[in-house]
């Protein structure tokens, strides 16, 4: 155990107690259950009269639909019913997937199905209700469509062409949004550089790839005009307020359930048409209708993310200060935006973070977003952070490989310095409470980049190529009010927890954020337990159920320890006064004597006043015996929201030491650091494990994942054989450590840490292979970084 | 001489005798046993790529996407809700120890994985591990608990295979 | 995505099979499934039905005698690396099967099944050819042997008959002098490989005195590069006479893992590999 981690935060109280709990990796309880079998997943539910469902999707990436004969296929054996989009649209209204404060921002209505155009291979046209999805496939295969072929738009650099094909003609053009930030004057400072340095970078489409597919269980209860959905989502509430809206059910009556997810990484946090469509079905039918994608479904419909192409330029004075960064991002999204976060989210992260460790006075970034014929794009683990920390330390290696720096030197002289806060980004977003210098020695002292460089010369004289990357970022975490409800979303930042003491002397916690593999139970039940003063096998945990759980935001952009966590703080705290208070009437003694350890009340000399439990049978049963005039309330609610700044920034500093063949183009990662500062850390082994479950999916990203297209827009590779996700034998081990800055924003101080790893680890690999590769003076610019691009820069093919 | 679409077999899943059950012969293991409830086993891919859906046919770990459920006539099974042998308790505590699960889904696979490998008496060293795994795919992780947790559950059987 | 509908007989003998086999021209054969179930799974396929012949007994067993080894089609892939023989007399086939997928497909798996489904990017149908293995197939009119260089015509098609199965792959034991090598470049273990190279090669007083490699995974079949062995034998290894012999004699084609050029550079560097093994 790291005593660093265990010293992190005095407020929290000594950690010599025996229920000190927040600092500590303690093994996740909870998770027991999964090494049984008996997790609880939507596809594991099972309701009376359920039945299930599967969608004809359209084959084309853009077509006219001209008629649809479902005659036959109703006749197939176990069809309930078939619905299209008319069918649908009767129960369900449209949504359009903008926020008002980004901008002007375009895009059309979007219903569950496809009206009369399809417009991404694999929109959903029509929904087969069936008593299992075997027969609903059959019945698929019955269903007669008169497709119109059109051309479709699915080259992002041509979008904007005059004569190129226009995806929604209403809009008169492919443009979704564009963005310009702007801080001093970068063209005069550019002129000042005495050194200038460029690139061009370009990011492929992927996707997340979750290993439990997308599913949901709509249950319409006629009898009592309630809709339950069971759903594994991040955002219950959220989903509960637009089920609401879009169904033309009252808030109240709309229950949503997220309990098991197995894994989401934003993924499933959005809003689909086909889970839309799912819903809609079971309000016509009166009766429960699951969906579960399969796979195929999985990677055609779960929303891609990072197509991006980005040009920057650092301009840089003759003693190595960053003077002048200028970046043009172009994206390209599906053909809608997608609701309710909208599809402009990953590009305003690049604009707003890139450069954002570093002191740069003249910022001017630019972004465009057009719309394609292919799945729609919107937010993903570390949304934008990779694309952001490439383009930037891709820059920062070259103006320091041009001047003559080292990698790590020019990186420190143009920091933030960790005393020169609060400040800003590059782009003018306020950043607190950051540590880039720290965390930038602590990474080369565990990296011994001495070693590394002395074995990069000694390999390179047997003609074996090796490289080192280092990198710093920035990243968000823990958002305000300023992130998503100031644009119209029904998006809560703020969180809240319930905490009861019950008869039995057991305690119950509530939150609003939920669980999907991270430890949100763990780290909520150590935070309750530490700050109540009982121990950890006394707490049960309620989440996901927006029936029972105070209203919130759910967990995403590393929301839950930072907020949801300062909610259980704060409501545990409160429980903690009423129980004291009550107790000192009980004992006849002064408050300021009595503690509580152990599931006791004690007194200052140790001895015990009354047990927890004692207590709560008497506020409960015999609360007669309570002097007049006590309030017995043995639970508290709190709740907590970021105030005044857009985000809780956290940071870190990564390495990586790679080996490239010059044979066959494969790179190996053989080493691979992560010096990680998120503030308090609740449990520090569920923190490593997050930073190293992100850097293997960043390196998903770096090196081998890439949704490839033909030239009409189908996706080829749509199937885990050939879409290649990180598996175990070629993956590193990872070394993390940590520093600590608390946020001053809360008692808990914790800032998020579950997207570091996704966000830094595209840029650091890179980067490393770039190093290897300047060896012979070659370089890579195009992520997934594959062997087939490798020996093409080096000229082998 | 025409084949069947419905199939009557016997068979044991995790020391529970099914005697006389009508199977459909196109539904797969996988969704057959979720279909008795035995839902600890997860459906991730239906191609055998994923190793979500991993149980122990016969003493072997299989792909439970990848057998029809016809052909288990007369077969001993065993899915994650069975593994509670001693090796495997201590297994499933190693596990959580090294927090080698997150959100869950693969786990079901990756214990019946686990299970083989330790059947092996094999000592492996990291790399060895790693290419044991290399059909499970986890998300969430990254792998190394689960490395971490394997190499331990070899360690601590270890005077075992040297019996 | 779930299987679409059809029948399922279990075959009690290869008799048996062969005759359901030839009276219902749509059935299929189910031996491991590791490959015909994915594509049912997926809906690629719609046989009428399924002959099980993964229980017959003559099928499952791994027999030898002087000069050849006789591999069941009906042995899994982890029976065979598990089998004395093998382990004996053609270790370099564990070498092989390591490289097939992961250890629960290969449970299932069958040595037969694998090499009658020809899958291009599959490492046991360029093995047979590049063993000069016979396959022996069973039908109407008794028992057929071919030899595996003459097995595979075109992308999944083999000159396995309507009324045929195939029962039995005949690989002859190596001679003393002889070595049968093998190397395959792939992005994640268990993987298709991008390309890959099986070498079946004679040494005479130090020198190679026969070779014949076998690509796989470079187009719809392995591709036999007869020029390109002899060339090596006459005049050693050099990068670019090879590629350019292995382009001029064969064509090869790009897939979803890498495109024909790279195919080309790939098979070339790991000719080298072998050739390399061998001297160690």
């Amino acid at each position: 155990m790291n005593d660093i981690t265990l010293n992190q935060n005095s407020k929290l109280g000594s950690i010599d107690r025996p229920n000190s709990y927040i600092g500590r990796s303690l093994t996740r309880d909870g998770a027991i259950r999964h090494l049984e079998g008996g997790g609880k997943f939507v596809d594991d539910l099972i309701l009376p009269r359920m039945v299930n469902s599967a969608f004809l999707r359209s084959p084309y990436a853009h077509a006219e639909i001209k008629s649809i004969n479902i005659s036959d296929a109703q006749k197939y054996p176990g069809v309930i019913d078939i619905f299209l989009s008319e069918h649908i649209d009767a129960v369900c209204k449209p949504w359009i997937g903008v926020l008002s404060h980004l901008g002007e921002m375009r895009s059309p209505e979007q219903s569950p199905l496809a009206k009369k155009i399809a417009r991404w291979q694999g929109e959903a046209i029509a929904i087969v209700i069936a008593n299992t999805r075997a027969q609903a496939e059959d019945a698929i295969e019955a269903i007669e469509v008169d497709w119109v072929e059109k051309e479709p738009q699915i080259n992002m650099e041509t979008a904007l062409d005059k004569d190129t094909v226009v995806i929604h003609k209403e809009l008169g053009n492919n443009l979704f949004w564009t963005r310009t930030v702007e801080q001093g004057d970068v063209k005069k400072a550019f002129k000042d550089s005495s050194t200038i340095v460029e690139t061009t970078l370009d990011f492929a489409r992927h996707t997340g790839v979750t290993l439990e597919t997308r599913g949901i269980v709509a249950d319409w209860d006629k009898s009592e005009k309630k809709m339950s959905i069971y759903h594994n989502g991040q955002a219950p509430h959220m989903m509960q307020h637009i089920i609401a809206k879009h169904f033309n059910i009252s808030e109240g009556l709309v229950r949503v359930i997220s309990k098991d997810v197995g894994g989401s990484f934003g993924i499933k946090v959005h809003v689909y048409g086909d889970e839309m469509a799912t819903i809609a079905a079971s309000k016509i039918l009166g009766r429960p209708v699951k969906f579960v994608a399969d796979r195929l479904e999985s990677f055609t419909t779960d929303i891609h993310a990072r197509c991006h192409k980005i040009s920057g330029k650092l301009g840089v004075d003759k003693n190595g200060k960053f003077l002048s960064m200028e970046i043009n991002d172009l994206s390209g999204i599906g053909p809608y935006s997608m609701y309710p976060r909208t599809s402009a989210i990953e590009t305003n992260q690049v604009l707003n973070l890139s450069g954002s460790p570093y002191i740069i006075p003249n910022y001017k970034a630019v972004g465009t977003v057009v719309f394609q014929n292919k799945t729609p794009m919107c937010q993903y683990r570390a949304v934008g952070h990779p694309i952001a920390v490439a383009i930037t330390e891709a820059l920062v290696d070259k103006a320091a490989k041009k001047i003559g720096m080292k990698a790590d030197d020019i990186r420190k002289i143009n920091f933030i310095q960790d005393d020169q806060y609060p400040n800003k980004t590059p782009s003018g977003v306020p950043l607190e409470d950051l540590s880039h210098q720290a965390t930038m020695n602590k990474l080369l002292k565990i990296m011994n980049v001495p070693d590394l460089e002395k074995q990069k010369k000694l390999d390179l004289e047997k003609g074996i190529l090796t490289g080192i990357g280092i990198i710093s970022m920035c990243e968000v975490t823990n958002p305000s009010p300023l992130f998503y409800g100031v644009g119209g979303a029904h998006i809560s930042a703020q969180d809240g927890a319930s905490i009861r003491l019950e008869g039995s002397g057991a305690v119950h916690v509530s939150s609003s954020i939920t669980e999907q593999g991270q430890g949100t139970e763990a780290i909520m039940k150590q935070i309750a337990a530490d700050q109540l003063g009982v121990s950890m096998d006394t707490i049960r945990l309620t989440l996901g159920d927006t029936d029972s759980t105070p209203y919130g935001g759910g967990t995403w952009a590393s929301r839950g320890a930072g907020i949801g966590g300062e909610a259980v703080l704060k409501a545990a705290r409160t429980l903690k006064n009423n129980i004291l208070k009550i107790a000192s009437a009980i004992m006849q003694t002064d408050i300021d004597t009595i503690d509580i350890v152990n599931n006791s009340v004690i007194r200052e000399n140790g001895e015990e006043g009354i047990s927890l439990k004692k207590l709560a049978e008497t506020v409960y049963f015999r609360g007669h015996e309570l002097p007049q005039g006590t309030n017995p309330e043995l639970i508290a609610t709190s709740s907590f929201y970021i105030e005044g700044i857009p985000f809780v920034f956290t940071n870190s500093a990564m390495g990586c030491h790679v080996v490239v063949d010059q044979d066959t183009g494969l790179v190996k990662i053989n080493k691979f650091w992560v010096v990680e500062d998120c503030g308090t850390q609740i449990n520090p082994k569920l923190v490593e494990e997050q930073i190293r479950g992100g850097v293997i999916q960043g390196i998903g990203g770096a090196l081998y994942e890439e949704c490839v297209y033909d030239d009409q827009g189908n996706m080829q590779n749509a199937t885990m054989a050939d879409y290649l996700v990180p598996m175990a034998c070629e993956m590193p081990d990872i070394i993390v450590d940590h520093v600590i800055t608390n946020s001053g924003r809360s008692i808990l101080g914790a800032k998020g840490a579950g997207e570091a790893g996704t966000g830094g680890a595209p840029a650091v690999i890179m980067n490393a292979i770039n190093d290897a590769l300047s060896s012979i003076n070659k370089e890579v610019t195009s992520q997934p970084i594959t062997p087939e691009k490798i020996l093409k820069a080096i000229g082998k093919i | 001489m025409l084949g069947s679409k419905k199939i009557t077999i016997n068979f044991i899943i995790n020391d529970e005798k099914f005697n006389d059950i009508t199977v459909p012969v196109r539904q797969h293991l996988g969704d057959f046993l979720r279909s008795i409830g035995l839902t600890g086993t997860h459906i991730g891919c239906e191609q055998g790529a994923c190793g979500a859906c991993t149980v122990e046919l016969d003493g072997k770990a299989v792909r439970s996407c990848l057998i029809l459920s016809s052909q288990i006539n007369g077969s001993v099974i065993k899915t994650v809700e069975g593994l509670d042998d001693t090796l495997m308790k201590k297994v499933k505590e190693i596990f959580l120890k090294h927090n080698a699960l997150q959100c869950g889904f693969c786990s079901s696979g990756m214990l019946i994985t686990t299970k083989e490998i330790l059947n092996k008496k094999k000592k492996l060293n990291r790399e060895q591990i790693r290419t044991e795994i290399s059909g499970n795919y986890c998300r969430c992780t990254g792998y190394q608990s689960i490395v971490d947790a394997i190499e331990e559950a070899i360690e601590d059987n270890i005077q075992g295979y040297l019996k | 995505m779930k299987s679409p509908d059809f029948c399922y007989y279990e075959a009690l003998s290869i008799e048996d099979a062969i005759k359901f086999k030839s009276n219902d021209l749509e059935a299929v054969i189910l031996a491991g499934g590791q490959s015909l179930i994915p594509a049912l799974n997926m809906r690629l396929s719609s046989p009428s039905c399924l002959i099980d012949i993964s229980k017959i007994k003559e099928l499952k067993n791994i027999t030898k005698d002087n000069n050849f080894i006789y591999i069941g089609s009906a042995v899994t892939h982890s029976e065979v690396m598990q089998n004395k023989f093998i382990i004996d007399h053609l270790p370099v086939l564990i070498d092989v099967l390591n490289m097939v997928a992961h250890p629960a497909i290969r449970n299932k798996g069958t040595h037969g099944g694998s090499i009658a489904y020809g899958d291009p990017a599959a490492e046991l149908p360029a093995f047979v050819v590049a063993a000069n293995a016979e396959i022996i197939l069973m039908g109407l009119n008794g028992i057929r042997t071919i030899q595996a260089s003459d097995f595979y015509h075109g992308l999944f098609e083999t000159d396995i008959q309507d009324d045929e199965i195939l029962t039995c792959i005949k690989y002859p034991i190596l001679k003393n002098n002889q070595e049968i090598l093998f190397d395959e470049i792939y992005r994640r273990h268990g993987d298709y490989a991008m390309a890959g190279v099986v070498a079946n090669i004679e040494i005479l007083n130090n020198k190679i005195d026969n070779l014949k490699l076998v690509f796989f995974a470079t187009g719809t079949k392995p591709e036999v590069a007869l020029k390109t062995s002899e060339l090596i034998i006459k005049d050693g290894y050099d990068y670019s006479n090879v590629k350019n012999m292995i382009k001029n004699e064969l064509d090869f084609e790009s897939d979803l893992n890498s495109n024909a050029e790279m195919k080309l550079h790939l098979a070339t560097i790991l000719t080298n590999k072998v050739l390399k093994l061998m001297e160690t």
